[in-house]
C-alpha cells in the first residue's frame, strides 16, 4: 500500500519535471476562460440605459492630479475638527461627573467607613481618578473619530487614499497601504499596529508598525491643543490667536507625517533593507455606508477595545502618581527630588523636570500626561491655591488659571514648542509597546520601536532649544 | 547511514570558517562535475578566493574526511562528497527563490545572501522553505533544485511528443538508443541545439518545422527527442505593449505577463483574472502615474509602474 | 424586489423556523463554509445568518483567522464558519491555505459561496474552484441591487442549471433572499437537493497526459476519492499539503459528500 503511494507522488514529480512550472498560470487561464463562457450566457448588459457613471466620476474626482490632495486634506481636517469640537462638550460632562461629582463620593465614603489615608489615596485618588482623566478625555474623541473613520472607510474611500499617497510611500522603500495604518494611528497608534496586517511584505509591515506612533494620537491631540492655545495663540494677536494655534497643531500632525516617511526611508537604507515591492489593491466599488451598523460596530470593535486596554494600563499609572507626590525622604516628596534633579538636563533640551516626570509616570495612557503635570507643576513650585493636595491630578477649568500656573512654574514659549514635539516624539504608549510586540513577536523590534521615537524627540528638542537660547 | 555520519562530522568543524571553506569547496567540485568539466587546483584557489597554503589545508581536510580523492592533479568528489554537495547546492538554490519570490530584496543580492545562508540552514528549514514555495523545481535562474534525496534533473527539458502546439523549443536531448530510431531521427538533420516550433501534435502525428523544414514523426519516435520550451521573445521578437503605456480609458487585450514577475506577485495578478486574452482599461492615474489604476474584469485593481511594465498587451481600438 | 414583499412571499421567513443563534455553537447537526472574494459582503451574509456584528474592512488579509457563529433552522442547528476573503484557493498565502484546508479536510456539510453579481465572471474564478473541491455548495448572488443599479441582470435559474447548485440573489444588507439562502442551504444540507456540481472541462496546456494517468492511478488507490482531477493537478503544482495528505493515505479518508448522510 505504501509503495503504490509512494509511487504516484514518484510519478507526479517526475511529470513535474517534465511540465516545467508553468502549470499555474495554464489552471488559471482555463478557468478564466470557462467562467468567461459561463458568464456570457447568464450575464446580460444593459449598456443602453447606463446613464452616467458616479463611481468613475467620484473616482477621477477623489484621485484626480489637483483635486485627490485637497480633498484628501480637506476630509482629514473636518474628520479632526468634529473630532476636537465635538468631544469638547461630553469631556466635560464626564469629566464633571466622575471626577467633580463621584470623586467627592468615594472620598467621604472612604472616610466614613475608616480606611486609612493612604489607602483612600492610593485607590481613590491614584487609580480612581487616573480611570476618570482617562474616560473622559479619552471616550468622547475615540467615539466620535472612530465611527467618521469607519465611515470613509466602508464607503470604499480609504483605499483611494492609499492609491493617492502610494508614490510616496514607494519612494521611501514602504507600502501604499501604510497611509492607512497611518490614518488609524491618528485616532488610536495601537489600532493602527494592529490594521498593518493588511499589509503582506514582513519588511513593509514592520516599517508601518515602526513609523505609525508618528501620527499623532487621540490621546496626545488634547496636549497639543492646551499647549498651543495657551503658549502659540498668546504669542499673536487676539484676533489670530484661535487660527495661529490650529494651525500650530496642524503642522504637528503634519510634521509627524514627514517623519514617518523620512523613518521608513531610514529604515529602508538601513536595518530594514530593501525596495519597494509590490502594491496591488483593488479599488472597491463605492458603497452607501449604513450609519446606525457603523456606529454600533465600531463602538464595540474599536472604541471600547481600545479604551479597556487603556483603562487596564492607567489604574496603575493613577497609583504610581499617587506614590511619587506622597513618599518623601527627609521630608522632600519623590517627584519633588527628581524634578529638582532632572530640572538642569531637562533645561539642556528645553523641557523640565515635571515633563520628564509626567512622561515617565504616564507611560501607559497619553491622556494624563497634561493632568499630572499640572499637578506636579502645583506641587513643586509650591504654588498655594491650585489642585486639591499632593497627588491629586486636576485640570483647570480656565485657560488663563492654567496658564498662571505654568508660568509660574517657569513655562516659556520654548518650553511649550518643545512640549509639543515631544509630545509627538516620545515613545508610544504601553498599550500600543504591548500590541508591536504581540504582532511583531519580537523583543528586538518592539524596543526599536519604543526608543527610537523618544531618542530622535531629545535630538530635535535639544537643536530648537540651542537655537531658540541663540536667537533669542 | 555513511551520509549522517558525514554530515555530523562537518557540523563539528570547529571554526565557522573552516567550515564555509569546506562547504564552498565541495560546492565548485559539484560545480564543475555538472558541466563535465575539471577541477584543478587552480581552479579551485581561483574560485574560492582563498590562498593557495589555505586550499591546501581545505583539500587535505576533504580527503581525510573522504570527501574527494586526488588523482593526476585532478580532484573528484566522493559518493559522500556528492552527497553533501547536493544538500549545499539544494538550500542555496531554494534560498535564492525564496528571495525572488517572497521578498523586495533585489535580484543582484539573491545569490550573495544565498551564499551566506547556506551554511547556516538546517534540513528542517529547507524542507519549511521547499514546501512554502510548492516544492520548486528550478531557481530563479533556471538550474534545476535538487530534491530532497539529493536527485537531480540534469536536462530540464520535455519529450517533444508532450510539446504543445504552437509552442517554440529547442532540442536538447536526442536519445541513441534504440540504434534504428536514433538512425531515422538523424536522417532528418535533427541536432542538439537546434530550435524548432510545433505545428500539430495528435494521437497520431507529429508535425514541426526545425530550421524552416516540415517534419513529421509518429508520437513514439518524438518521444525520444528531448527538447526545453523556449520563449517566443528568443526567436521572434513581437509586437507588444507593456501595461504602463496604455493610457487612460484606453483598452488592450492582455498577451502574457512577463516571466520577471514571480511568485504570489504573479498569482496575485492571475487571480485578478489577468490571464492571456483579459481585455484591460487603463481607468486612474495617481500624480505621477505610479501606481495606475486597471479595469479588470469589472475590478478597478491599482498597481505600481514596476508590476504594470511586466504585464505585456496588445492595444485594442476603442469601441 | 421590496422587503417587504419578499419576506410575506417567503415560507422560510417565520420566527418559528429561524433562530439566530450568535455564537452558540452546541451540538450543531451540519457545519457550513462560507467562502467568497474580498468585498462580495460576505461578512454582512455572515451577520445576517447568525445576528452577529462582525465589521470588517475593505481589504484582504485584515481579518486572521476565521470566525465562527451558528443559527438554527427546523430544528436542525447549523455552525456557519466564516473564511477569509480571496480571490482564489490556489496560490500559497495564509488566508487562501486556511480556507482551502477547511473546504477539503474541514470537510463541511454545506458551503456557501458568496459573489458580487456585477462581477460574476471574475468571482466565478473561486466558484469553480470550490466546486472542484466540494460536492455540495449554495452560490450566493449577492449585492444584487448593485447590479441592477448597473443595468446588470443575471439569469439565476440559468447559472444554477450550468452550476449544478441552488442559485439565490441576495441584498444581505438589507435582508432581502436570507431567508431562501437558509432554505436553500437546508436542503443541501439535508439532502433534498442533491447537487450536481459543474467540473472543469477544458483540457489545460501540456498536462493532459500526466493528469489523466495520476487521475487513473489515484482512483485505484482511493476508490472513494471523489475529486481526483483536482488532487492530481495539486500533486502536479507540489503542492505539499496535499502530497502529505496522499502519502499518509488521509485524502482517502474524506467520506465523499454523497454518502455521507445516506
Amino acid at each position: 500500500m505504501i509503495n503504490k503511494r509512494e509511487e504516484i507522488l514518484k510519478q507526479a514529480t517526475r511529470y513535474r519535471w517534465e511540465i516545467g512550472e508553468n502549470l499555474h498560470d495554464s489552471i488559471l487561464e482555463s478557468i478564466y476562460s470557462e467562467a468567461a463562457n459561463i458568464a456570457k450566457v447568464v450575464v446580460t448588459r444593459d449598456n443602453e440605459k447606463r446613464k452616467f457613471d458616479w463611481d468613475r466620476w467620484i473616482d477621477k474626482l477623489v484621485t484626480g492630479k489637483w483635486t485627490g490632495f485637497p480633498i484628501m486634506f480637506l476630509l482629514l481636517a473636518v474628520v479632526f475638527w468634529l473630532t476636537i469640537s465635538g468631544a469638547n462638550v461630553p469631556s466635560a460632562l464626564l469629566a464633571s461627573l466622575l471626577v467633580d461629582t463621584i470623586h467627592p463620593i468615594l472620598k467621604s465614603g472612604a472616610e466614613y467607613l475608616y480606611f486609612p489615608w493612604w489607602l483612600s489615596g492610593v485607590l481613590i485618588d491614584g487609580a480612581y481618578l487616573a480611570l476618570a482623566w482617562v474616560i473622559s478625555v479619552m471616550l468622547p474623541p475615540m467615539a466620535i473619530f472612530f465611527p467618521l473613520f469607519t465611515l470613509l472607510e466602508d464607503f470604499g474611500y480609504l483605499p483611494r487614499v492609499a492609491f493617492n499617497m502610494d508614490n510616496l510611500y514607494k519612494r521611501v522603500g514602504a507600502h501604499g497601504k501604510q497611509a492607512l495604518t497611518m490614518s488609524m494611528g491618528f485616532g488610536c497608534n495601537a489600532a493602527g499596529v494592529i490594521a498593518a496586517r493588511i499589509i503582506d511584505s514582513p519588511r513593509e509591515r514592520l516599517i508601518a508598525i515602526i513609523t505609525n506612533n508618528f501620527s499623532l494620537c487621540n490621546g496626545r491631540w488634547p496636549t497639543q491643543i492646551l499647549i498651543a492655545t495657551i503658549f502659540i495663540g498668546g504669542a499673536v494677536h487676539p484676533m489670530l490667536a484661535g487660527f495661529t494655534s490650529a494651525a500650530a497643531v496642524m503642522s504637528v500632525a503634519v510634521l509627524g507625517v514627514f517623519f514617518s516617511l523620512i523613518v521608513s526611508w531610514l529604515l529602508s537604507k538601513s536595518v530594514l533593507k530593501g525596495e519597494a515591492s509590490a502594491f496591488s489593491l483593488e479599488l472597491p466599488p463605492y458603497r452607501p455606508p449604513r450609519f446606525l451598523q457603523t456606529l454600533y460596530t465600531s463602538l464595540i470593535d474599536r472604541t471600547l477595545m481600545v479604551l479597556w486596554r487603556a483603562v487596564v494600563f492607567a489604574a496603575p499609572a493613577g497609583i504610581a502618581i499617587w506614590l511619587v507626590s506622597n513618599i518623601t525622604i527627609a521630608d522632600i516628596t519623590l517627584a519633588e527630588y527628581f524634578v529638582k534633579n532632572v530640572n538642569p538636563y531637562a533645561a539642556i533640551i528645553g523641557l523640565n523636570g515635571v515633563i520628564i516626570l509626567a512622561y515617565i509616570i504616564a507611560v501607559p495612557a497619553n491622556e494624563i500626561v497634561i493632568p499630572t503635570v499640572l499637578m506636579l507643576t502645583a506641587l513643586t513650585s509650591n504654588i498655594a491655591g491650585f489642585g486639591s493636595g499632593a497627588g491629586v491630578m486636576f485640570e483647570m477649568d480656565s485657560l488663563s488659571d492654567t496658564e498662571m500656573l505654568l508660568r509660574s512654574g517657569g513655562w516659556t514659549l520654548l518650553t511649550g514648542i518643545n512640549l509639543m514635539l515631544f509630545s509627538l516624539l516620545h515613545n508610544p504608549c504601553s498599550t500600543t509597546i504591548y500590541t508591536i510586540y504581540k504582532e511583531t513577536k519580537s523583543l528586538k523590534w518592539t524596543l526599536i520601536s519604543t526608543f527610537l521615537p523618544i531618542a530622535m524627540g531629545i535630538v530635535i528638542c535639544f537643536f530648537v532649544a540651542q537655537f531658540w537660547r541663540l536667537l533669542v | 547511514m555513511p551520509k549522517r555520519g558525514i554530515i555530523a562530522r562537518i557540523k563539528k568543524i570547529k571554526s565557522d570558517e573552516d567550515k564555509i571553506a569546506v562547504e564552498d569547496a565541495l560546492k565548485h567540485l559539484y560545480d564543475c562535475e555538472f558541466k563535465k568539466l575539471d577541477c584543478s587546483l587552480n581552479s579551485l584557489t581561483g574560485n574560492l578566493g582563498l590562498k593557495p597554503n589555505q586550499i591546501a589545508q581545505v583539500i587535505s581536510k576533504l580527503e581525510s574526511m573522504s570527501l574527494v580523492t586526488l588523482f593526476n592533479g585532478k580532484i573528484n568528489l566522493t559518493e559522500h562528497g556528492r552527497d553533501y554537495a547536493t544538500r549545499v547546492v539544494r538550500i542555496h538554490r531554494l534560498w535564492e527563490r525564496y528571495l525572488a519570490e517572497n521578498t523586495s530584496v533585489s535580484e543582484n543580492e539573491w545569490h550573495v545572501i544565498a551564499e551566506e545562508r547556506e551554511h547556516e540552514t538546517t534540513d528542517e528549514v529547507a524542507e519549511w522553505l521547499s514546501a512554502r514555495l510548492g516544492n520548486p523545481l528550478v531557481d530563479p535562474h533556471g538550474d534545476p533544485i535538487p530534491n530532497k534525496s539529493g536527485e537531480i534533473l540534469s536536462k530540464d527539458g520535455v519529450t517533444l511528443n508532450n510539446l504543445g502546439e504552437e509552442k517554440y523549443a529547442r532540442i536538447i536531448h536526442i536519445e541513441d538508443e534504440p540504434k534504428e530510431v536514433y538512425a531515422q531521427l538523424t536522417a532528418f538533420g535533427l541536432y542538439p541545439g537546434m530550435q524548432i516550433k510545433i505545428l500539430e501534435n495528435t494521437k497520431d502525428k507529429v508535425r514541426f518545422l526545425a530550421d524552416g523544414h516540415e517534419c513529421l514523426l509518429a508520437p513514439v519516435l518524438a518521444a525520444n527527442l528531448t527538447v526545453q520550451e523556449i520563449d517566443k521573445k528568443e526567436i521572434v521578437t513581437e509586437n507588444f505593449d507593456n501595461l504602463t503605456a496604455l493610457e487612460i480609458d484606453e483598452v488592450a487585450t492582455v498577451v502574457g505577463i512577463s516571466n520577471a514577475m514571480r511568485g504570489q506577485q504573479r498569482r496575485r495578478m492571475l487571480d485578478f483574472g489577468i490571464v492571456p486574452g483579459t481585455t484591460i482599461y487603463t481607468r486612474l492615474k495617481s500624480l505621477k502615474g505610479d501606481p495606475s489604476a486597471y479595469e479588470v474584469r469589472g475590478a478597478l485593481i491599482a498597481l505600481r509602474k514596476n508590476q504594470s511594465d511586466l504585464i505585456h498587451i496588445k492595444k485594442l481600438k476603442a469601441s | 424586489m421590496t422587503v417587504s414583499s419578499n419576506c410575506v412571499n417567503c415560507p422560510a421567513h417565520n420566527s418559528a423556523n429561524l433562530v439566530r443563534l450568535g455564537i452558540d455553537m452546541s451540538n450543531f447537526d451540519y457545519v457550513v463554509a462560507l467562502a467568497g472574494n474580498p468585498n462580495t459582503g460576505k461578512s454582512t451574509v455572515f451577520n445576517s445568518l447568525t445576528g452577529l456584528r462582525q465589521h470588517t474592512g475593505n481589504w484582504p488579509g485584515k481579518t486572521v483567522g476565521r470566525a465562527e457563529g451558528a443559527f438554527q433552522y427546523n430544528e436542525k442547528r447549523y455552525k456557519i464558519v466564516d473564511l477569509p476573503g480571496t480571490y482564489s484557493l490556489l496560490s500559497t498565502s495564509t488566508d487562501e491555505e486556511i480556507a482551502r484546508d477547511f473546504i477539503l479536510f474541514g470537510q463541511p456539510d454545506v458551503t456557501i459561496i458568496v459573489v458580487d453579481a456585477s462581477r460574476l465572471e471574475r468571482n466565478l474564478n473561486l466558484t469553480l474552484q470550490v466546486l472542484e473541491i466540494t460536492d455540495r455548495a449554495v452560490l450566493c448572488l449577492n449585492l444584487i441591487d448593485e447590479a441592477k443599479r448597473h443595468h446588470i441582470t443575471i439569469d439565476d435559474r440559468l447559472l444554477s442549471k450550468k452550476l449544478g447548485i441552488p442559485v439565490i440573489p441576495a441584498t444581505a444588507r438589507q435582508n432581502v433572499g436570507i431567508p431562501e439562502l437558509i432554505k436553500a442551504v437546508h436542503s443541501v444540507a439535508s439532502g433534498e437537493y442533491i447537487c450536481n456540481p459543474y467540473k472543469m472541462k477544458s483540457q489545460i496546456k501540456n498536462v493532459s497526459h500526466a493528469v489523466d494517468d495520476l487521475e487513473q492511478k489515484l482512483k485505484t488507490e482511493f476508490p472513494n476519492l471523489a475529486n481526483t482531477r483536482w488532487i492530481a493537478l495539486r500533486l502536479l503544482e507540489g503542492d505539499q499539503r496535499v502530497t502529505d495528505a496522499v502519502k499518509s493515505s488521509e485524502i482517502g479518508n474524506l467520506t465523499p459528500a454523497e454518502t455521507e448522510n445516506a
